[in-house]
């Protein structure tokens, strides 16, 4: 632990170039906190009386019951580089002229899939990533959801491989099986970086690297890691070769006899991999040496490697013996914060290729600039992206990144929500800035000002902002760009207090919930339910934990969870529907049809959206979708809530004051894509045409009271003559287990209309990792059921992977998708039966 | 029988002697009120008429009128209307649906706004189309009642502008919702439709209409306490011409010797 004072911490800040801000991301159970743990015990800049207890980071009592991490943490490290390293820097922009010491801003967030917008929220204010993967099981599946994203977002990663002590202990891996292992892991992650990435993209190479030091192995467990640089450097002076060329030959295809001292490229029968030769087989004598009890090698394999057993070591032997020796022969920390300082980029460099992703302005006003530049002396931008509860009951700080400018406290600034539109003052407030504080683990400190580049948090803001937002002194501001969750809140259930005098703590309770978690939803339905949304069962089950204990402090009763379904429709709409509004002068003739396969997806991850400008978006539509391209500019807006997979597109000629009531149509749209006809879920999938409008000659008879009613009319009309159907949330679940268990997950998934796609056998393990697609719906106590079935030995991780159509057809009674309908609909307070055309579609 | 009956403009005594019959001898009466309003209120026309009046706002005129009609299969409904059932405001689509469900109906005509409106001395016979000027809002702007105006002045012809009502029109949030929530009550003022018509003005890189173009205002047209006022547009955004109903007019560019001598009384 290193001991600074708030003052030298604040001196840090001002060197942006020394300054790294890294997030620590993996599958769950890979072990990120204990390795995170590693770190902090050699770097972490707070000092405490409680230094060295396990998982720093994890600051409640339910993670570190359950040992899972659930909500990030953040935590400033301070590291120095030794001079001989420098030299690997080779970026002017990633090192302060004569600073050697860096600040390393790290957080460490939750891996289980449920908690990945904790994730995504970490992802926004870090640069660079750290991945860590189980060399046993192998790159899993939130492995790649987390990685996918980070690249998204431009951050860079690092690999580490995690476990290897399990590797050598449990699994007795030859060295060769050993490489292979690695080589195939760092393989997969190079094709799921070069899938979102390439190398001449403007992060520059992206790919993880062994031989260039951007691969870790180790054990966070034991506390020991390495680089290839650390092994190369033992070698180099024995060998006289360059420490970089060495690095080089000491990974992939190089193979070197020790008898004739030669290198070459293939394998042949007296030659040995280098990895093997030079750097396993060390690490396996040791482990050999040390757990077969072989007391006389013990000794001078010791003086070889250069580690002095202490005094009060001296008598421990077998498993504690092995951790001090590899602890004290390959540090972990010193290992990793190289790599880290070398490797990851600071904010000056990162923030000149992450502007364009960052910022929704024009990228050449003074906001855009100043963040390219990381400029502390430009107008504020401070990026919001989550809010952490304080000790005071309610009250939050708002936790995020300043890219541009400097925060203080006392400082008047704009507070802009999601909503905000330059120009207009809804979701803007102007106030002043109650306190800045530096977050670490459990404990904060106040802070005058932090300048561009760095991580805090502020007081005061909570009241302002729900859940994320941009903080500004520059007037022309737009927004940063709101962040794209990975999950969504497919399951809700319906709360409400065991005592209805409770009632209003309960809805205080909830607005709490919501900004403690960036994905929660909490939704007051207008029948008067309180409905919270989540990304799962244990993610829902947390919440109403916090709901319970933390926010409300009631007993809380609550529904059986139900699974958010989508509305879409199969055909095109089988006539022209025509609505009038209620004065009868206004009537409007519109169609639906289904988007073709691929479209909504597009929409959901923004490669289409309506910000983009229309012409390049219409030629995209054109090309992939064969979409008209006169129609394709047309595009009114997507919905529901502007971005959602539903569009309203134009394909009307000559239609005169038509853009004087395009509002009311666009509002009456995003109201019918919000609240679909069938049960009043959300729209998917479906553009709605409109091909005809007749308006009365007088604008005061074609307001929005004429017009949104009747636009919802005539969709609703539209999506029942074009087939209606439903769509259901699909999970994508991967289940580790050893082979006499697949029988027993077979099972259990076709009892709950899951199928299986892909069975595999993880490499030089016996277990199998079985992927299948299962409906939420089905997935209610899926893992006790899974347990049960398995004898405890299958262990799943679902994550929200696609829609997918519900079959039958909802207006047929009895069908599935007509039950479905009808508990949505009773369930919603809503006339029960089916939505009646006749009451949507008018005569001519 | 289902009657369509106009009240006239100005207070409960501008009902025609055949609207005052048959009010009497209707076994409903309903009052529209949304689309003008008089200078009296309901208790009055009441009181006046002797029987109770049933106010119908607009969800019940467009909505639910074919319960009305209904009614008026084997009863005497009427229906009142401010002014004249089919001047300003358009009842047409009523007596349509009527015809439809087979139910008989009549109209009693009576003084509009549309033909009132020569109280300023300018000759109905030179009105062109005439336009309303809606509210703006923070969002919506129309002002393609601007270029009927500009037609209407370049063919040397009046406009009358009649100006927004709101009354019991629901709020722009609670229109996507199902509870409806309603704005209260508002009237157009002379001086609000000069300050939007201004707005357009600035806007526009050469209208034909100039903010020192003349224009007139007029109050409570129809009843004693009526005003008439001649000015430029520029002047009109401060003048203040009292309680609502208010109608502007953008006279035509060469005007009569007989209608320049009558609105200059206004001046």
């Amino acid at each position: 632990m290193v001991n600074f004072t708030v003052d030298e911490i604040r001196g840090m800040m001002d060197k942006k170039r020394n300054i790294r801000n890294m997030s620590v991301i993996a599958h769950v159970d890979h072990g990120k906190s204990t390795l995170t743990d590693s770190l902090v015990s050699k770097a972490g800049i707070i000092a405490g009386a409680r230094a060295g207890e396990t998982r720093f980071t994890d600051t409640r009592k339910d993670e570190q019951d359950r040992c899972i991490t659930i909500k990030s943490t953040a935590i400033s490290m301070y590291f120095e580089l030794e001079e001989k390293d420098l030299v690997f820097i080779t970026n002017a922009d990633q090192r302060e002229k004569s600073e050697k010491g860096f600040l390393i801003n790290l957080i460490d967030s939750p891996g289980h899939v449920d908690f990945s917008s904790e994730v995504t929220a970490a992802l926004r204010v870090t640069d660079g990533a750290l991945v860590v993967v189980d060399c046993v099981s192998g790159v899993c599946v939130q492995t790649e959801t987390v990685l996918r994203q980070a690249i998204a977002e431009r951050i860079k990663p690092i690999l580490f491989m995690n476990k290897m002590d399990r590797a050598l202990l449990e699994l007795q891996l030859e060295s060769e099986e050993l490489y292979q292992t690695f080589q195939r892991i760092v393989e997969n992650v190079n094709v799921i970086i070069a899938t979102y990435s390439d190398d001449s993209g403007p992060m520059g190479e992206v790919r993880v690297d062994p031989s260039k030091g951007s691969v870790g192995f180790g054990s966070g467990l034991h506390g020991w890691a390495f680089t290839l640089k650390q092994f190369a450097e033992m070698y180099a002076d024995k060998f006289k070769i360059d420490l970089v060329k060495l690095m080089n030959r000491l990974w992939g295809e190089n193979f070197f006899n020790a008898t004739t001292k030669k290198w070459a490229k293939q394998k042949d029968g007296d030659n040995k991999r280098s990895f093997c030769m030079y750097v396993l087989d060390p690490i396996y004598k040791v482990f050999d040496a040390i757990m077969n009890f072989k007391k006389d090698e013990i000794d001078s394999l010791l003086k070889k490697i250069g580690v002095t057993i202490k005094h009060e070591d001296s008598d421990k032997d077998g498993k504690a013996l092995l951790k001090v020796v590899m602890r004290t022969w390959l540090p972990a920390g010193e290992a990793l914060l190289q790599m880290i300082a070398i490797h990851l980029p600071s904010p000056v460099v990162a923030q000149k290729y992450r502007m364009e992703m960052l910022y929704e302005g024009p990228h050449d006003d003074e906001a855009a600039i100043g963040i390219k530049n990381c400029d502390p002396e430009a107008p504020l931008m401070m990026y919001v992206s989550k809010m952490v509860p304080t000790s005071d009951k309610g009250r939050f700080y708002a936790f995020g990144r300043v890219f541009s400018g400097k925060v203080v406290t006392g400082q008047k600034a704009r507070i802009m929500g999601p909503n905000f539109q330059p120009g207009k003052k809804e979701d803007l407030y102007e106030k002043t800035i109650q306190r800045t504080i530096l977050m670490m683990g459990r404990y904060v400190e106040a802070i005058e000002d932090v300048p561009s580049g760095n991580i805090c948090g502020l007081v005061g803001v909570d009241q302002f902002l729900v859940k994320t937002g941009t903080i500004t002194t520059f007037k022309n501001a737009h927004n940063m760009k709101v962040m794209k969750f990975s999950v969504s809140p497919v399951v809700r259930v319906a709360v409400e207090p065991k005592n209805p005098a409770d009632l209003p703590k309960l809805v205080e309770g909830l607005k709490r919930l919501a900004k403690s978690d960036p994905m929660v939803q909490c939704i007051n339905e207008e029948s008067g339910e309180h409905i919270v949304a989540g990304a799962g069962e244990l993610h829902l089950e947390i919440c109403l934990k916090d709901l319970e204990e933390d926010h409300a402090c009631i007993p809380i009763k609550k529904s059986d969870p139900v699974v958010s379904y989508r509305e879409t429709v199969n055909e095109e709409s089988d006539q022209m529907c025509l609505s009038k509004s209620p004065n009868k002068h206004n009537r409007l003739f519109m169609k639906a049809t289904p988007m073709p396969e691929g479209l909504p997806e597009d929409i959901d991850e923004g490669r289409v959206n309506p910000r983009d400008d229309f012409k390049t978006r219409a030629r995209y539509l054109t090309e992939k979708y064969e979409y008209d391209v006169t129609e394709a500019r047309k595009i009114w807006c997507f919905g529901p809530e502007g971005t959602g997979p539903n569009i309203l597109v134009d394909c009307s000629k000559g239609v005169q004051y038509l853009n004087e009531i395009k509002d009311s149509v666009v509002a009456g749209f995003q109201w019918a894509a919000k609240e679909g006809v069938m049960a009043e879920e959300n729209l998917r999938g479906v553009r709605f045409n409109i091909y005809d409008v007749t308006l009365h000659t007088d604008a005061i008879h074609r307001g929005g009271g004429q017009i949104i009613p009747t636009t919802r009319r005539c969709l609703y009309a539209c999506l029942l003559t074009a087939k209606p159907r439903l769509m259901e949330p699909v999970y994508l679940c991967e289940i580790q287990c050893p082979e006499v268990a697949v029988g027993g997950i077979y099972g259990v998934l076709n009892r709950r209309r899951g199928h299986v796609f892909e069975e595999s056998q993880v490499a030089g393990t016996p277990m199998f990792v079985v992927k299948a697609f299962l409906p939420v719906n089905e997935s209610f106590g899926f893992t006790a059921d899974l347990r049960s079935n398995t004898g405890g030995q299958a262990f799943p991780q679902c994550v929200f992977d696609h829609w997918q159509v519900l079959p039958g057809d909802p207006c047929e009674a009895g069908s599935k998708p007509y039950i479905v309908v009808q508990e949505t609909r009773k369930r919603k307070g809503l006339k029960e039966g089916l939505p009646d055309l006749n009451s949507y579609l008018d005569k001519l | 029988m289902f009657y369509l009956i106009g009240l006239g403009l100005g207070d409960a005594k501008d009902i025609t002697v055949k609207g005052l019959e048959i009010i009497k001898k209707c076994d409903k009466v309903f009052l529209e009120a949304y689309t003008s309003i008089l200078t009296v209120g309901k208790d009055s026309l009441e009181e006046f008429y002797g029987r109770s009046l049933i106010l119908a706002d607009r969800e019940m005129c467009e909505s639910y009128i074919d319960d009305i009609l209904k009614e008026a299969q084997d009863k005497d409904i009427a229906l009142l209307v401010v002014g004249d059932p089919l001047g300003a405001t358009t009842h047409t689509d009523m007596l349509l649906r009527a015809k439809q469900m087979g139910v008989k109906s009549q109209i009693v005509h009576n003084a509009s706004i549309m033909n009132a409106v020569s109280c300023c001395g300018l000759q109905l016979y030179n009105f062109g189309e005439t336009v309303s000027i809606p509210y703006w809002t923070e969002t919506w702007k129309p002002d393609s009642f601007f270029e009927k105006i500009e037609n209407n002045f370049s063919r040397n012809l009046h406009t009358l502008c009649l100006l927004d009502i709101k009354v019991k029109e629901p709020t722009e949030e609670s229109l996507t919702k199902k509870v409806r929530q309603y704005m209260d009550p508002r009237f157009m003022s002379v001086k609000e439709a000069a300050v939007q018509l201004v707005q357009i003005i600035e806007n526009k890189s050469n209208p034909g209409i100039k903010k020192n173009s003349t224009a007139v205002g007029l109050s409570r047209v129809g009843s004693t306490d009526q005003r008439i006022a001649v000015k430029s547009l520029e002047e009109m955004q401060h003048l203040d011409l009292g309680p609502p109903l208010h109608s502007l007019v953008i006279p035509a560019p060469d005007l009569h010797p007989l209608e320049l001598d009558y609105l200059e009384q206004f001046r």
